[in-house]
């Protein structure tokens, strides 16, 4: 990685301007996200946490005092405060038990706990699971999902059009649920079921 | 789309993210992220919370300067009123003064008692003469009951300088105090070797000249950039190395408070250092579940454990001895009925981060633990005290809950009256046989009324004689007054807790809630005897402002610690050992008073060289837990004896327990902690946090 200026010009964040908060965000999201995920290997968990200390950074961006430390040491003191949140909401729920196969039919009407998506077999299991559907929807997910594109940069990538894009993901969701409660069963009780 | 399509979306997008390899943000996330948070900075101009800030600055200041010109001004009248043969008298005030509340003698202006020693009034004169002359910013004063002129005093600060005065004004050092201790102990953070716990060796250093900052500040900032105004904590200073020649008997009141650890922690989690005289050692230690086994018969069972150890860097034959205490458990049909009178603060300040949102909900979990027979009662204060409830069970449920959720914070800090109101109504409803008892929710600082901090301990250790007892539990960081707070709940008889979240008011007032109801013990003491022949020195870790001069452990009147059911108090001395000698280390004494019949008991037990483990890796994992806690508490406030001591060997003995103590969620806690408190420790200018965080 090339050499990061250490002080960013604070005086423009202060004043919401965009040009430097854009350059900064640049430079500390992909830090911030390194920081989340090492706490919690989930990465949806820690988009959501960087997502929330960007905007407590930049609502409260008045609040920062050059005097106290450089602008990065505030927005990780931030985030080390989200961190601190998340853990104790953590701690004031109860533990989840279970695999994911208790949580398969539940998935249309609740989250599924940020517990079982840090179980390392689940993200073993998604993997499996990924890696048995079709090319076609196997794609879409992962450009989807794992790069962040939209819908339309989907469908230019595909050669595609945007509706021909959200089918696709609405077939590969349903795929994907049934995959994976097939997957989830075999070590049960050695049925499969298709 | 179908609303609940959104979730299998949802859920399929972040069980599909796991499949993904890296540890970069997706690059449309960023690119996302980044378009919104700009779209956020033309919307928002957020400007407000700066200009409530620097208006905070500015009280803040005022009340610094205030503080030091009293500072000089009541000392230049201590010294000239010294002088002054006429007014030779003038000295013995500081005699009841420095008892605050101690002993009885000590007479309050308020009213409550019937005479008034002309001494304190000269005092208050003194004192006064400084407020109104120094500052025309001060907060205006109140005063609710007339007649006598109060004590005044901004807050702890003064009561702070009354003992400075109070050391000047008396030499010969009468160790009735915890305040005296600090001059002894002064002189062991600056090195100076230590002498014995008790005794004239207490005045033997010059006390810092008043005009330094009485009061340590956090000195931080909360993550927005918020300053952590006026946190006030006090220097204790730290127990020294004491030679068994010089003094083979150490003697401490029991302390069962958590609150520092739980403060502390609020410091961490915000990415700051927290402030050293902030750290008890004790209350880190004791904050911990030690499982030791509860007694079946007697009130007290004894556990002591030893093993070779050193803070810091290398001792010869250097172990730590801890002593666990464990108090008989209380069944829940067995706790006696309580009524509880509830002294809740809504000044201004707790609306503040929701701080009032925070005791309404503790209060609903307190109720919902609470049996048929038990009965609540409820007064605020804010710029005055009043009523808000009188006593009701639970069969009124529903109106105490109507009542708790009527209350909004707004005005200034009375916080005199509104003890005195629930003080007031905690002796109408007293009933014996029952627990009666005052619970104190705020978040410190009283501003209005009678602020002097020796007031309110007056009349809080009057009712706590005759049997009403007091709980102070502080809510909110910032404003918070941790030395007035851990003073009411010592002086009451009760106890002191810190809560900073659900999961801490879930502890108090849920899993512990019996042990914060009903005591077991009162003035419970203990003194651990060391033998000569094999103890060359001891260091008691922590317990610095529970000192008891040696001969009072034997004085049933001199106030100790108050323990409740099936709570646990756990010391840690670092000793030494003369080589190769073989016999008794230490015998422990405890001595307490049973809380219902008041009878003394007193007993021992033994520890001998051959009980201690052959390493540190032998011990119990309870006893390397205390240890490793005791070891993060004395780096965290600096101990001169953790000189050289690093954080790396205390996060990895925390990351090997939290194994062990599998699911224990404040030792896993512990990890975090330690881990963050090195990030912070470690940074520098040249080398950015971030830089350890993500690679």
């Amino acid at each position: 990685m090339e050499q990061q200026p250490k002080k960013h010009a604070c005086s423009g964040l202060v004043e919401g301007d965009s040009g430097a908060w854009q350059e900064f965000l640049q430079q500390v999201i992909p830090q911030l996200y390194g920081m989340f995920l090492k706490s919690w290997p989930n990465p949806s968990l820690a988009e959501e946490l960087v997502q929330k200390t960007v905007f407590d950074a930049v609502r409260g961006r008045t609040t920062y005092d050059p005097e106290k430390g450089t602008v990065e040491e505030w927005i990780f003191g931030i985030a080390r405060n989200n961190i601190r949140l998340e853990i104790r909401k953590r701690a004031a729920r109860p533990t989840v038990d279970g695999d994911i196969s208790a949580y398969l039919d539940v998935m249309d009407t609740e989250p599924l706990p940020d517990e079982l998506l840090e179980n390392k077999e689940t993200a073993d299991i998604v993997r499996m699971a990924l890696g048995q559907l079709e090319e076609k929807e196997q794609t879409t997910l992962r450009a989807m999902y794992i790069e962040g594109l939209s819908a339309r940069e989907i469908a230019e990538r595909m050669e595609l059009t945007e509706k021909a894009v959200h089918s696709i993901l609405y077939r590969a969701r349903n795929s994907l649920r049934a995959k994976l409660k097939q997957l989830s069963a075999i070590p049960r009780d050695g049925e499969t079921s298709t | 789309m179908k609303p609940e399509n959104n979730n299998l979306e949802n859920n399929i997008s972040r069980l599909v993210k796991l499949a993904g390899d890296s540890n970069q943000p997706p690059k449309g996330f960023t690119d996302s992220l980044i378009n919104k948070a700009i779209d956020e900075l033309s919307q928002q101009p957020g400007s407000a919370t700066r200009e409530r800030k620097s208006k905070f600055m500015t009280a803040n200041k005022q009340l610094k300067i205030f503080a030091y010109a009293a500072s000089i001004l009541l000392v230049c009248g201590v010294l000239i009123s010294a002088m002054l043969p006429s007014l030779s008298r003038t000295r013995e005030y500081s005699k009841p003064t420095a008892m605050l509340g101690k002993e009885k003698q000590y007479t309050l202006p308020t009213g409550l008692e019937s005479q008034q020693q002309p001494q304190t009034q000269a005092m208050s004169q003194v004192e006064q003469k400084g407020t109104n002359g120094s500052t025309a910013s001060a907060p205006p004063l109140e005063y609710t009951q007339g007649g006598n002129k109060p004590l005044v005093a901004s807050d702890m600060k003064s009561v702070r300088l009354l003992d400075k005065a109070e050391r000047l004004g008396e030499p010969t050092g009468q160790p009735a105090d915890h305040f005296m201790v600090m001059t002894k102990r002064d002189a062991d953070v600056r090195g100076v070797r230590g002498y014995g716990v008790s005794g004239e060796a207490r005045c033997i250093m010059p006390y810092p000249p008043p005009c330094k900052p009485p009061m340590a500040h956090g000195g931080s900032k909360l993550p927005n950039g918020e300053d952590v105004d006026a946190m006030f904590f006090k220097n204790y200073g730290v127990n020294p190395f004491i030679d068994t020649e010089d003094d083979h008997l150490s003697t401490f009141a029991m302390d069962v408070d958590t609150a520092s650890y739980t403060l502390i922690r609020g410091y961490l989690h915000d990415g700051h250092i927290p402030p050293n005289d902030g750290v008890r050692v004790e209350e880190f230690v004791n904050y911990f579940k030690y499982n030791y086994p509860a007694p079946k018969k007697d009130d007290f069972a004894v556990y002591s454990e030893a093993s070779p150890w050193q803070f810091g860097t290398n001792r010869n034959n250097s172990y730590l001895l801890r002593l666990g205490l464990k108090a008989r458990q209380i069944s829940e049909e067995n706790r006696k009925p309580a009524i509880l009178t509830f002294v809740i603060d809504v000044s201004g300040s707790m609306a503040r981060e929701d701080r009032l949102g925070l005791v309404k909900k503790s209060l609903r979990l307190l109720i919902d633990n609470l049996k048929p027979e038990d009965k609540i009662g409820i007064a605020v204060y804010q710029t005055r005290g009043r009523k808000v409830m009188d006593y009701k069970g639970l069969v009124e449920k529903d109106d105490i809950l109507a009542a708790i959720d009527s209350l909004s914070a707004d005005g200034s800090t009375n916080a005199e009256e509104g003890i005195r109101i629930g003080y007031e109504m905690a002796e109408r409803a007293y009933k014996p046989g029952y627990i009666n008892r005052v619970i104190l929710c705020t978040d410190g600082v009283a501003n209005e009324g009678q602020t002097a901090a020796a007031d309110i301990l007056k009349v809080i250790k009057d009712k706590a004689d005759k049997g009403i007892t007091l709980s102070a539990i502080g809510f909110g960081m910032g404003n918070y007054n941790d030395v007035l707070l851990e003073q009411l709940g010592d002086k009451g008889n009760g106890h002191y807790a810190y809560v900073d979240t659900i999961a801490e008011a879930k502890r108090i007032f849920e899993e512990n809630l019996i042990g914060t109801l009903q005591l077991i013990a009162k003035d419970a003491k203990v003194q651990v005897d060391f033998n000569p022949d094999v103890v060359r020195s001891y260091r008691l870790v922590g317990y610095e402002n529970r000192d008891v001069p040696d001969e009072k452990f034997r004085d049933d009147k001199y106030d100790g610690g108050e323990v409740g059911a099936g709570h646990s108090v756990t010391a840690l001395y670092e000793i030494k050992l003369w080589p190769e000698k073989k016999g008794k280390v230490a015998t422990t004494y405890v001595r307490y008073k049973n809380a219902d019949t008041g009878v003394v008991t007193e007993f021992k037990s033994e520890f001998n060289t051959n009980q201690l483990n052959r390493s540190f890796d032998d011990s119990s994992k309870q006893f390397r837990l205390a240890a490793t806690v005791a070891e993060f508490a004395e780096i965290l406030r600096n101990s001169y004896w953790a000189k050289g001591a690093t954080l790396e060997p205390i996060l990895h003995q925390a990351q090997t327990l939290s194994g062990e103590f599998r699911g224990d969620a404040d030792v896993i806690e512990l990890v975090d902690l330690v881990s963050k408190a090195q990030q912070l420790m470690l940074k520098s200018p040249a080398q950015p946090v971030e830089d350890s965080q993500s690679e």
